[in-house]
């Protein structure tokens, strides 16, 4: 019997070994893009039903054809946009400030100072972060009108910086953990007190920090409504949300002018997300590597 | 620049810690003091103490003449140099090195003028505008150090300042610390754990051991007299053999007994020595791995030893012996808390790099008998006379 003779493969002639098999994690990488896909559009879709609506009149809309700005030119009429914007600006920086103010040096305390019941009044402080506003407000309507600060800002500003206080300190307890206490030893034997090694040390170096309070603050400030609408009773004080509520409730509500103040609305928390971005994955996977 | 006076400091932590025990130490002006231990011996504690970082629980401590346990860091006026070097990540090396002096008030051009020198003398000048994490290791060290000698300080404090550095790094920034230290002459307390930076860095070196100074002295003393069988194990590489050894009478005076073996002491050993009579606790004998010689033959101030080990080091060779009995066997010996024990007493012996010792070789060894170390076999305590 005569033997078959076959010609080596190419991969055979060069002594290799067979090619692997296509690694599993394409396939896996494909189903996970798609999800993403997914996630994105559902995400998107609003923001882009926002878009379309508010470049369309009430006409065109409940005919659902057409384009025109009239939303846009007839939404100060409507609401004062302006002052609602500053407002919620007003509200939104000066909460961050004090949030900022109390956090920092408390997360440098909690982190680089011996004192006695110190993990107990870091607990403390921390499990604040567990009660949900809602629980709380009433209280705390009773108690800010008690003081008679619910007219304008003051209320608001009080309670949002009481409510994001303890997210700023755990954050910054745990930054300033990883710093190390050398530095700031170098600094005091320099010549620096606790607040200038704070100021002049550790400040600078705790700018991805900063950044993760600040935007994740700025986004739950400025897109909240319950606080605002309860604490800032004087009409012309209101913050966009408010407004934006109000116009909602109208007798006759124009959805393209609600969607046009909702772009404006959602608009500067997106830009402060975007900007900080970078800072915020930094801020947020600190102490991982260590 | 001044003097340092440790006056009986103590330092506890919690209850009962005591980290540092009633440590008295005087560091003179210009005087480079190491302070050496193992870890946990008190020696970073005491430092910290010195710059303000720690609180001083009982004892007083003095800078200059002045008692500073209450005086902040700031103003103690001392520099110090960490271990894992603390420069300021956001600020460049001419930054780094003028912070201290800008925090003091100081103007830019004086700033500058003194950042400069120092660059000069640490060969920096080429790096001022760089940012620490560009920088190697080496570089990284010098620029702690320029932190601290642009102050001008009273004094420098060094916590293992090389210790983060590769082995030949070490040896050059080992010179260069003592050179920029004489150039200065500023009084510097220096700790490490490694001994080798203690014996050739010091002016003296106090070495520590659970929070307690046991010996203070220039390294030659500290190396040819220790005053307890620690600091004479801990000083010196490899370390002192130390063998505890009961005492017997011999022909001509008194003899060591090794195992099977008895070793002849020189009678000039029982006038120099608070010996122990014959009958007595025993001793710590003790003798450096550098007095012990191989000879051609047997006698009476002579051991029979076997080769366990040899390591050869390239300039030198360690060989482990282990003493023999008559039979040739590992003689089997006592340990200190008196339990029998089957591991064979060991010698570390130094030898030259062509020596032709191979392991399973029976060697006659000689120990120098103008370097015996006897230490008392309870205390530790050396028996020499007048230490």
């Amino acid at each position: 019997m005569m033997a078959v003779l076959t010609p080596p493969t190419e991969s055979e002639g060069r002594n290799e070994p067979p090619p692997l098999k296509k690694p599993p994690r394409k396939i896996g990488r494909w189903v996970l893009f798609g999800a993403m896909i997914v996630v994105a559009v559902v995400m998107l879709y609003p923001f882009f039903v926002m878009g379309v609506t508010s470049l369309k009149s009430e006409s065109q809309f409940l005919s659902g054809g057409g384009f025109s700005w009239l939303s846009w030119s007839s939404l100060t009429s409507v609401i004062p946009v302006g002052q609602e914007v500053l407002s919620s600006t007003i509200v939104c920086s000066s909460s961050i400030l004090i949030i900022l103010c109390v956090g920092l040096p408390a997360g440098f305390a909690f982190s680089k100072l011996r004192f006695r019941m110190s993990t107990v009044v870091f607990l403390v402080i921390v499990s604040a972060m567990m009660v949900p506003l809602q629980a709380i407000l009433m209280p705390e309507f009773v108690n800010v009108t008690k003081l008679g600060l619910t007219g304008g800002y003051t209320g608001a500003i009080l309670v949002y910086a009481a409510l994001g206080t303890p997210f700023s300190v755990f954050l910054f307890t745990t930054y300033f953990r990883g710093v190390p206490d050398e530095l700031i030893e170098a600094g005091i034997v320099d010549g620096l007190g606790y607040f200038g090694a704070l100021w002049r040390l550790v400040l600078p170096i705790a700018v991805p920090a900063i950044a993760t309070v600040t935007v994740l603050q700025f986004i739950q400030i400025w897109d909240d409504l319950l606080v605002g609408l309860l604490f800032i009773q004087n009409t012309s004080d209101r913050p966009i949300t408010v407004g934006l509520a109000v116009l909602a409730a109208g007798r006759t509500t124009s959805i393209p002018e609600l969607m046009a103040g909702s772009i404006i609305s959602a608009l500067p928390a997106m830009l402060v997300y975007l900007g900080f971005q970078r800072y915020l994955v930094k801020g947020l996977t600190m102490g991982i590597d260590r | 620049m001044a003097e340092i006076t440790f006056d009986g400091v103590t330092k506890i932590f919690g209850d009962d810690i005591r980290a540092v025990d009633e440590l008295s130490l005087h560091v003179a002006d210009g005087e480079f003091m190491v302070l050496v231990g193992p870890s946990g011996c008190g020696k970073t504690t005491a430092l910290r103490m010195l710059a303000g970082l720690e609180d001083i629980t009982a004892g007083s401590l003095s800078i200059g003449g002045t008692v500073v346990n209450n005086v902040l860091p700031k103003d103690r006026d001392v520099a110090m140099v960490f271990q894992n070097y603390a420069l300021y990540p956001h600020m460049t090396v001419a930054q780094n090195m003028g912070f201290a002096l800008k925090i003091r008030g100081q103007s830019k051009g004086e700033v500058a003028k003194k950042v400069g020198e120092a660059a000069a003398i640490l060969r920096l000048t080429d790096y001022l505008d760089r940012r620490p994490k560009a920088l190697s290791g080496g570089q990284r060290q010098r620029v702690a150090m320029g932190r601290a000698i642009v102050r001008s300080p009273q004094a420098f404090l060094m916590d293992e300042p090389l210790s983060n550095l590769d082995a030949q790094l070490r040896v050059e920034m080992r010179l260069e610390i003592a050179r920029i230290q004489r150039l200065l002459g500023v009084a510097t307390v220096y700790v490490t754990h490694d001994q080798i930076e203690a014996m050739t860095m010091g002016d003296r070196v106090a070495v520590m051991r659970g929070g307690k100074l046991q010996q203070c002295d220039t390294p030659q003393d500290l190396y040819d007299h220790p005053k307890n069988d620690f600091v004479a194990g801990f000083m010196g590489s490899p370390p002192m053999n130390l063998l505890r050894a009961n005492l017997e009478s011999a022909d001509a005076g008194v003899a060591l007994v090794l195992g099977a073996q008895r070793l002849a002491i020189p009678s000039s050993y029982a006038t120099s020595h608070h010996l122990p009579r014959v009958d007595g606790p025993g001793v710590v004998f003790g003798v450096r791995p550098e007095d012990v010689e191989v000879r051609d033959v047997s006698s009476a101030d002579s051991l029979t030893t076997r080769v366990e080990r040899r390591e050869a080091l390239g300039a030198e060779i360690l060989v482990h012996l282990s003493l023999v009995d008559a039979e040739g066997d590992n003689a089997i010996v006592v340990n200190d808390s008196g339990a029998v024990v089957a591991r064979p007493t060991m010698l570390v012996a130094k030898m030259g790099p062509r020596s032709g010792v191979s392991v399973g070789d029976h060697l006659q060894v000689r120990l120098n008998p103008e370097h015996f170390h006897f230490f008392d076999a309870d205390s530790g305590l050396s028996l020499r006379r007048g230490a």
